[in-house]
């Protein structure tokens, strides 16, 4: 075994944790800004840690509703929670009837999907057909057209396909019927795979830009996403949504505001980050070996 | 594939048990066949339906007439791409833009993999592994945001820097020259750890026991990295290389939506924002058919890349891509 420890080893370590640092700094950097007073930002103060801490950037941004963003939050939100859970069931569903063997016509209704994945319509038939079925300027749209993702479709079956047919068999024999050998037997033993695919399939909700930018142009069903173009890039450095305050005696910038905006698009995937990385891991491996 | 069963008389069945065997089939998978529905369904009018949309390149499409009441023009927008100038642009700054995304994306997460792979203390090689693909997991619109907080000519920190080092202001999200670079910075930090995951699994599966013949034999770490971890990597490496050249059409459409602007086209312009462009963005009529007609072309063109790559990849090994 190799237990030396060499100059190499010592200067490869300082420079990994450099590069992770470099990597996450300047989250670490918004999050500064958001927390310091405007008078601190604007004499270039806060690079490495926040000045006059405070959370009243927060407070203005979540409780001034011209702005927004609550409800591109609450919005947001929503669609991720009722979306997963959507997806989650018609991808397990549609899996396990096309990893069970007696089923005819499985290995076409797979090819389609595939194909259907490789070969992209485009954004503008899809829109066509999306419009012609009612889903434009309505919140479903964030739900029910992309439930199933090819790839996790791909991942789930293949999982299936692994478990051994006697599972079916030996539940039959008991008396069990298909949906009850699915949701009983089989999706007890499904719960990593599920897991893991949730995640993803949270974090793609979450994360949506274009499909919310083409479909929904009521304000009320906004995404946070969207709002952040509109809040934060669109705006420039010519500010109109945001204004230097005066807030319980807090001064407060642009600066403040916008890193408080990007903060809170992304707090939810850094709080349940060291949770479900573990899933990640798992789902990015699962993926690369299709 | 199902075995066929083919009866061994070459006479064709009755047509009564024909039928009486695909009711013995409905009746004993009924329920299957129910759970099976809302994804068909799915299928149906997400996945295929869309395809069969794609007629309306060959249309005059009017959204009051529809797809099934539009005339047909045959190959007029096809034509009309190979006389648009403008064309050769979006096709050219699509393939650097990948390209460029490739140089660099594709021999760091390698580099960083190979580095991980060297650390003996485990709470930093798990810390390290565990943020660098932390990135990847955060929306387009965020990053784009912070990277404008950063290089803001008047407020960002880059310029800040820039200032005191007397050195004049950039205006980094307004000039051309500077969008690619920016892209390709945000591509590799979104990335690198993820696709270094890919690696850092295939070296796991690595025997430790050549390791320690190779040090009993004198060969230093260099060495063992480039004779042993090197090679073994390969497979992976060419499966890797392949895909990602089978995708040299894909641009991340979303992060180019929301950092480019009027100012830097000439170089951010690529043939997806042009068809969301034509369709979604235009001052005047939305050009439904003309964007579509573009985009099929794309579609095309990117689809024998990414079949013939796999079955290039197949070559290689016994994983394939689907």
């Amino acid at each position: 075994m190799r237990t030396k420890i060499s100059l190499f080893d010592i200067c490869n370590n300082i420079f990994l944790l450099m590069i992770a640092l470099v990597c996450t700094y300047p989250f670490l950097y918004i999050f500064f800004l958001s927390i310091s007073d405007g008078r601190s930002i604007a004499s270039g103060d806060v690079a490495f840690f926040p000045k006059n801490v405070n959370f009243e950037a927060y407070q203005y941004i979540l409780t001034n509703s011209r702005l927004g963003i609550f409800r591109g939050l609450l919005n947001s939100g929503i669609y991720t929670v009722v979306g997963t859970v959507v997806a989650l069931l018609l991808t397990y569903m549609t899996a396990y009837v096309l990893s069970r063997r007696q089923i005819k016509g499985r290995f076409l209704i797979m090819s389609l999907f595939v194909f259907s994945w490789v070969f992209e319509a485009g954004i503008i038939p899809a829109y066509i057909v999306l419009n012609k079925l009612g889903f434009v300027d309505n919140w479903l749209v964030m739900i029910i057209p992309n439930a199933i993702n090819v790839q996790f479709l791909i991942i789930t079956k293949t999982f299936l396909d692994g478990l051994p047919v006697e599972l079916e068999e030996a539940a039959k024999i008991d008396g069990a019927n298909d949906f009850q050998i699915m949701s009983r037997v089989f999706l007890a033993i499904s719960k990593p795979i599920l897991a893991t695919i949730g995640v993803f399939y949270a974090v793609f909700i979450w994360n949506q830009y274009l499909m919310p930018l083409i479909y929904l142009q009521n304000p009320n069903l906004q995404t946070i996403q969207v709002m952040l173009k509109k809040l934060v890039i669109s705006s420039g450095d010519s500010n109109t949504a945001f204004r230097t305050i005066i807030q319980n005696g807090i001064m407060l910038n642009p600066g403040n505001l916008k890193a408080a905006a990007i903060f809170v698009a992304m707090v939810p995937i850094v709080l349940v980050y060291p949770f479900v990385q573990k899933y990640f891991k798992k789902g990015i491996l699962l993926g690369s070996v299709k | 594939m199902e075995k066929v069963i083919t009866s061994e008389r070459m006479t064709p069945l009755p047509q009564k048990t024909r039928i009486r065997r695909f009711l013995d089939y409905m009746n004993t998978n009924k329920l299957l066949l129910l759970m099976l529905l809302p994804g068909l369904i799915s299928l149906v009018l997400f996945k295929l339906a869309p395809l069969g949309g794609m007629i309306i390149a060959f249309q005059d499409f009017s959204a009051f007439r529809g797809v099934l009441g539009s005339p047909f023009v045959g190959l007029e927008h096809f034509q009309r791409i190979f006389e648009d100038p403008y064309i050769w642009t979006l096709v050219k700054n699509t393939i650097i833009l990948a390209f460029y995304s490739l140089l660099f994306t594709f021999p760091i997460p390698i580099l960083f993999a190979l580095l991980l792979n060297e650390v003996r203390v485990r709470w930093i090689k798990g810390s390290v592994q565990s943020l660098s693909f932390l990135p990847y997991f955060i929306s387009s619109a965020v990053m784009v945001s912070i990277l404008y907080t950063l290089l803001s000519p008047s407020t960002g920190l880059v310029n800040d820097i820039l200032a005191r080092f007397g050195l004049d202001t950039i205006y980094f999200m307004a000039e051309p020259g500077w969008f690619r670079s920016n892209y390709v910075l945000l591509q590799v930090w979104q990335t690198f750890g993820y696709s270094a995951i890919v690696y850092i699994a295939a070296m796991a599966a690595i025997d430790p026991s050549v390791y320690e013949s190779a040090s009993l034999d004198g060969a230093s770490r260099f060495q063992q990295m480039l004779h042993i971890t090197l090679p073994s990597l390969k497979p992976t490496i060419a499966i890797m290389l392949i895909i990602s050249v089978g995708n040299i059409f894909t641009v991340d459409l979303d992060r180019i939506l929301l950092m480019y602007n009027q100012s830097v086209y000439e170089t951010a312009d690529v043939i997806q924002t042009y068809v969301y462009r034509l369709a979604f963005a235009s001052t005047g009529f939305p050009e439904y058919s003309y964007g579509t007609a573009v985009n099929l072309l794309k579609s095309v063109v990117a689809y024998i890349l990414v079949v013939g790559t796999n079955k290039l990849s197949t070559k290689y090994s016994d994983t394939r891509l689907f």
